[in-house]
């Protein structure tokens, strides 16, 4: 197909251009393990497990945090190393890995205050039943405090790299994203 | 004999070199079990009065789902049973309308699953997954909305922006033709259409800044034969501040003019999606269709000028895909009250009682849109379907409330017509909610709604069945559902109409007073528009009760048809 050139121009000027020198497959993905855990469980509570996500969503996210879209202060230099097919090998290597089973509660009545929160912001027409696909990620079975965390996070205008998500979160109020990071966070992985 | 298969042996006769093959397998004055025999254009063309086959998506190429087999009909529907339950291997949304040729019938699944089934049993006859890419996209679930089919093919559109050829007989694929870059938002949840020896599919991406098109592919070799890009390099229209109904839309002329010379026609990203199949009129020569809105959905200020054909009815050359003409429902829309639903051709009153050639549209603001489909233009619009209050509040950093809610209306849901009753009959949704605006600038193939549309929690939903006088725009009949309808509908010569609701309910009534007459509890969201056909002389009503990711609507994964109990 013949894409419209300002399009094309903007989509690959998104990407870094540089490529990591040095770039070994094993090592990186040991460095990146050192936080996101090396069974799948990441080492602190508010780190997203990646083993098993999404292939374009990780790397969608790499490319985000090396281009400054989605800012984090360990993620964006880590990213900003890498060109597309670095970031591309990387997110093929853990979607393929198996999600890890953590466990997680929900307590009595946040079923109800999630699925009011899920009708308000028609949440289920991009992320059906929050097994990821694709562009969409994997909610399902997810650490409860990096749900809590991203949510608040566009509501709060810090994560800037899905700016819709932002006017769907300040309509949440902080007891339903609670409500919500615990009902995902149990619902089966399948 | 039973009036369908009077109509259907009839039709047999009818039809040229394949109604002389059908004629030979008529036994008893029955149509018998067909073999996968090829579908030839003489049947495509002629399915408007094939009361056997279901051979386009929304019935034939006016798309009138007006069904001609009269077998199951008001006197008797209260008889209707399950004759087969048929389970997909995926539990998930379906939109699919199932497409019957000579007693097989071809269904699709959410992630572009497609079987063929015996209609007579449902016993599975092939299974065809399609090997998806690693990118796909999809606004409003993993929808897929059926197969086109032609000669011995299966055509059917991806999530990761493919067209598909399958050989009909084994399901094996015969080519695959990459329509559109997926990492840019473009991808396919519409049924393709087969006109002669073309393939006509658009796109979805309205939700990610794409620039929408209807394409046509050649049905032997999926090479591209035409494009018409529903939005032109000079999109900037006539700076209309009104909608098609006359109702001030309190656009900002003079800021668009400022942002226009500053930024330039926005048409590279500014949407214009296609979800649903063209009308095809093969008397002139056209085809009809709707073109959704434009991106970011809620944010104009990126986008100055009307934002052509974005929301509006356009006709183009069925050989060359050139315009011919186009009227816009809403110019520089904000609010995500496009048009979705396909159009219907027929006969129709014009403002002088003539009868003309008409184009109906189900249109998410509630209104049925009467044209004339010599130039597009409105003859006249229908009364409000579902409530309308304060048309056309701008969305605001805080959120505005405004009736209808974004999902209209009348959604992607196709409508019926019967023609006897010169009636129309859509389904809607009554779904309050909150319009808000925040403006990002183009995020290269991400959703980009520029804000967000939030269903008021407190406030109650529901839907309804209407049907619309489309010679007066006058509602003939109205019947509230429990929750908002979303699918679609059928009508037959039996006097029916059969649609179903997101509790699982299927529901029958009388298309000439909305009388219910039978139900079904699914067990599913009936989300998908059902459709009819007839085999050794049994009239089947077949659909599909899979839920819905839109509105949340419990998932499942049946296709069920139904006959008259012995």
């Amino acid at each position: 197909m013949r894409l419209p050139l300002i399009v094309l121009a903007l989509w690959l000027a998104a990407s870094p251009v540089l490529a990591k020198d040095d770039f070994v497959l094993e090592d990186e993905v040991a460095f990146c393990m050192s936080c996101h855990g090396d069974t799948g469980l990441p080492t602190e509570p508010d780190y997203p497990v990646i083993w098993g996500q999404q292939y374009f969503y990780i790397y969608t996210q790499l490319r985000d945090y090396g281009a400054g879209r989605r800012e984090n202060e360990t993620m964006t230099p880590i990213a900003a190393e890498y060109d597309r097919d670095q970031a591309k090998l990387l997110a093929e290597h853990f979607a393929a890995l198996a999600w890890p089973d953590i466990p997680a509660e929900i307590l009595a009545g946040d079923r109800q205050l999630a699925e009011k929160g899920i009708t308000g912001g028609q949440c289920s027409a991009c992320h059906g039943k929050w097994q990821g696909d694709s562009r969409i990620p994997r909610l399902a079975g997810q650490q409860v405090g990096y749900l809590r965390k991203t949510m608040l996070d566009f509501k709060n205008e810090v994560r800037m790299n899905a700016p819709d998500k932002i006017s769907t979160m300040k309509q949440l109020g902080d007891e339903t994203i609670d409500a919500l990071s615990r009902y995902l966070a149990t619902v089966d992985v399948q | 004999m039973k009036s369908g298969i009077f109509l259907a042996a009839t039709m047999s006769l009818c039809i040229g070199a394949y109604g002389a093959k059908a004629q030979e397998e008529i036994s008893g004055g029955a149509t018998l079990y067909g073999d996968l025999q090829s579908v030839t254009q003489s049947m495509l063309t002629r399915a408007a009065g094939d009361g056997n086959n279901f051979l386009h998506t929304n019935g034939n190429y006016a798309q009138t789902r007006y069904y001609p087999a009269s077998q199951i009909n008001t006197s008797n529907v209260k008889n209707l049973r399950p004759a087969w339950i048929f389970q997909t291997e995926v539990v998930d949304t379906m939109e699919t309308s199932p497409i019957v040729v000579n007693g097989i019938m071809y269904v699709t699944t959410a992630f572009n699953h497609v079987y063929a089934l015996d209609a007579r049993t449902g016993k599975q006859i092939w299974h065809h997954k399609h090997a998806m890419g690693p990118v796909t996209t999809y606004c409003c679930g993993p929808n897929n909305r059926g197969v086109a089919v032609s000669g011995d093919k299966v055509f059917f559109g991806t999530l990761d922006a493919k067209l598909v050829a399958l050989d009909a007989k084994t399901g094996k694929q015969l080519w695959e033709t990459q329509i559109a870059e997926p990492e840019l938002g473009y991808s396919e949840t519409m049924a393709p259409s087969v006109v002669e020896d073309m393939v006509l599919i658009g796109t979805n991406g309205g939700e990610y800044g794409i620039r929408g098109f209807v394409k046509a592919f050649d049905t032997e070799t999926g090479e591209e034969k035409w494009t018409f890009h529903t939005v032109p390099e000079n999109s900037v229209g006539v700076w209309a501040t009104e909608d098609a109904t006359g109702r001030d839309m309190h656009r900002d002329i003079e800021a668009e003019k400022v942002a226009l010379a500053a930024r330039g026609d926005p048409y590279e990203t500014l949407g214009g999606g296609v979800w649903q199949n063209p009308a095809v009129d093969l008397e002139t020569r056209r085809i009809y269709f709707v073109v959704g809105n434009p991106s970011p959905d809620l944010d104009g200020s990126l986008r100055p000028g009307d934002n052509l054909y974005t929301d509006s009815l356009v006709s183009v050359n069925l050989d060359t895909g050139e315009y011919v003409c186009h009227l816009q429902y809403i110019a520089h829309d904000v609010w995500d009250l496009d048009a979705v639903s396909p159009p219907i051709i027929t006969m129709v009153k014009d403002a002088s009682g003539n009868d003309v050639k008409g184009i109906l549209h189900g249109g998410k603001t509630g209104h049925v849109y009467v044209h004339n489909a010599d130039d597009c233009s409105l003859i006249r619009f229908s009364e409000a379907m579902v409530p309308q209050e304060d048309m056309w509040t701008l969305p605001t950093a805080e959120g505005a409330r405004m009736l209808p809610g974004a999902n209209g209306g009348v959604e992607w849901s196709p409508m019926a017509i019967d023609p006897n009753h010169r009636l129309s009959y859509a389904i809607n949704l009554h779904q309050p909610m909150t319009y808000t605006v925040r403006s990002t600038p183009y995020p290269e193939g991400k959703l980009w709604l520029g804000g967000s549309f939030d269903v008021i929690a407190e406030e109650e939903q529901w839907g309804n069945v209407t049907a619309v006088d489309y010679d007066t725009g006058k509602i003939s009949w109205q019947v509230r559902t429990e929750q908002p309808m979303i699918g679609g509908i059928i009508a037959t010569a039996g006097g029916l109409v059969f649609t179903g609701e997101g509790n699982g309910l299927f529901k029958a009534y009388d298309s000439s007073n909305g009388g219910e007459l039978w139900r079904f509890q699914a067990g599913a969201g009936v989300n998908a528009p059902p459709s009819s056909y007839t085999v050794e002389g049994q009239q089947y009503i077949v659909v599909a009760a899979g839920g819905n990711a839109q509105l949340n609507f419990k998932r499942g994964n049946n296709i069920i048809a139904f006959t008259l109990a012995d």
